[in-house]
């Protein structure tokens, strides 16, 4: 049979976002494919050349709109580092708590889309109004639910206003619930396991070797989880599990995620409690001028101050919903970074596809998709 | 392994290639090396010293060089180590790591587009979220975003 080369994207139900999968098909079994970035991208990376650190939080927003404050953290933890400043620990709890609620609302989304991808409807339904508890979290104590802009360089911007901390934990009970309920929903269902179970498959050792992380590794077996691995923050205070899986294929991903989110509601438990017992500043008290709090510099002062400023690098890897993101930061002295490399793990999980996707149906290519759990935003920066 | 020892190691078997183990806060080293040797290198350090993830490839303009990195994780020793090389702005070449670590093929597609090192032996060296025929490398210094006249997209047509 003549082979051919189809288009799925840069508009189709299974991207989830723009971007163009090329495949090579010969019937209905793949042949190769050939990922294409690129339609979202805006030169994050550029735009940062030209802005204030305190400025660039409202980029790394938008970089992955459903994970806005793990990536807030990633850029915070390395431009701190290029900066010479502490946090104090207050700050650094806050930060975590707000990462891990943002992982479950992320993996969360990532249920409500994929699952609707292999046809189960009520579980989007479901997953979107449990994300919704968590965006009204973030409400209250940020004042956005997409778009945050509450890390800073030096801590965050604000304390938990009062009883915050309460509705955290009622809001993390109920979730607990809802996961048990999440699973059933799937794990029960015929068409689930018929649609899921040992597609996409990737060992440890190939994934390693194509630079895929994250969920997707760890469902290979590997305990690679960079807030063991290299605790950044305070999660070297914090206990929990490594979720892991065996099976390496789309299930498996579907397993450590939601062992994630369990994990994840333990690690917030844990902030909550130090959080009620420790109260304190938020925010680093000899910061330079030009990085006060709550607002970036403006206008002259930033260059009146110019010759005072540090030099330095950053690095910091972190471990972000979607696998292991990083930034590296070089600092020259200037009022902006002389250049900031941000790495994402979207990119390379999706490129990885060249490895995991030949040799299955084309019919399955929306549920190996979307057990990577793509975020364009991130991808293409 | 500390800092020194991974010096003592690179300099004894690679000499003057190695031009300096820096270091590096949050980071074993930053391993300077010259981009003649750096095939060699990046085998060295996968096969000998055991990184068997490559992280990160980036390029840096620093106007009169550029500069490419490469940071590496390794399971045993649970450090990142960073490889830097100083290339000419006027041929920014060096050889690729993708039959090393095969991640490196979309790093290295990206480090192209953005800053435009070319990478020797890599397989499918292509923009990867510019348009193809795209005139400038955005993330060099002498690309103004602030000049919007000179923003106007180039594209070769077919």
């Amino acid at each position: 049979m003549s082979e051919m080369w189809v288009n799925m994207g840069p508009q189709h139900p299974m991207t989830h976002g723009l971007w163009n999968l090329r495949v090579r098909i010969e019937g209905e079994v793949i042949k190769d494919v050939e990922p294409e970035m690129g339609y979202l991208h805006r030169g994050i990376e550029k735009i940062s050349e030209d802005r204030h650190y305190n400025e660039i939080i409202t980029l790394m927003d938008r970089t992955c709109y459903v994970a806005g404050l793990a990536w807030e953290q990633l850029f915070i933890v390395a431009a701190e580092q290029a900066l010479h400043i502490t946090p104090p620990e207050r700050a650094e709890y806050i930060r975590v708590l707000s990462a891990e609620f943002q992982r479950i609302a992320s993996h969360i989304m990532w249920y409500a889309a994929f699952v609707q991808d292999i046809g189960l409807m009520t579980p989007f339904l479901y997953g979107m109004r449990d994300r919704d508890l968590i965006l009204d979290l973030f409400q209250s104590y940020t004042g956005g639910r997409l778009t945050y802009e509450y890390m800073r360089v030096g801590g965050v911007r604000n304390d938990l206003p009062l009883g915050l901390t309460d509705r955290c934990r009622k809001v993390c009970d109920w979730l607990m619930d809802r996961f048990v309920e999440y699973d059933r929903l799937c794990l029960s269902s015929t068409p689930f396991h018929e649609r899921c179970d040992g597609l996409g498959v990737l060992e440890a050792p190939e994934a390693i070797a194509y630079g895929v992380t994250g969920p997707m590794l760890r469902s290979a077996g590997s305990r690679r989880d960079l807030r063991k691995d290299r605790p950044y923050s305070v999660y070297d205070k914090l206990q929990f599990d490594v979720a892991t899986a065996t099976t390496a294929d789309v299930t498996g991903r579907y397993l450590v995620r939601m062992e994630e989110m369990r994990q994840a509601v333990r690690i917030i438990r844990q902030c909550l409690d130090w959080l009620d017992d420790h109260p304190g500043p938020v925010m680093a008290a000899q910061l330079p001028r030009w990085l006060g709090a709550p607002y970036a510099p403006v206008g002259n002062e930033a260059y009146l101050l110019k010759r005072n400023y540090p030099t330095g690098v950053g690095f910091s890897m972190v471990e972000e919903p979607h696998g292991e993101a990083g930034a590296y930061i070089v600092n020259d002295g200037g009022e902006h970074p002389y250049r900031v490399k941000f790495r994402s793990p979207v990119l390379i999980n999706i490129w990885a596809s060249k490895r995991y996707l030949p040799g299955y149906r084309v019919a399955d290519i929306p549920p190996i998709m979307g057990s990577v759990d793509v975020c364009v935003g991130e991808c293409d920066r | 392994m500390k800092t020194n020892e991974l010096a003592a190691r690179l300099t004894s078997k690679f000499g003057e290639g190695i031009l300096g183990v820096d270091e590096f806060p949050g980071l074993l080293g930053r391993v300077r090396f010259d981009a003649a040797i750096a095939s060699k290198l990046f085998h060295t350090f996968r096969d000998d010293l055991g990184f068997a993830h490559l992280t990160m490839v980036g390029a840096i303009d620093w106007i009169d060089h550029r500069e490419v990195f490469y940071t590496l994780w390794s399971d045993a020793d649970r450090v990142y180590v960073m490889l830097s090389a100083n290339l000419p702005s006027d041929a920014p070449t060096i050889a690729s790591a993708v039959p090393v670590w095969p991640s490196a093929n979309a790093h290295e597609r990206e480090a192209w587009d953005l800053v435009g090192i070319r990478f020797e032996g890599h397989p499918d060296l292509r923009r990867i979220f510019m348009p193809e025929g795209y005139a400038y490398h955005p993330l060099l210094r002498s690309f103004k975003i602030h000049e919007p006249e000179d923003l106007e997209v180039k594209v070769r047509s077919e």
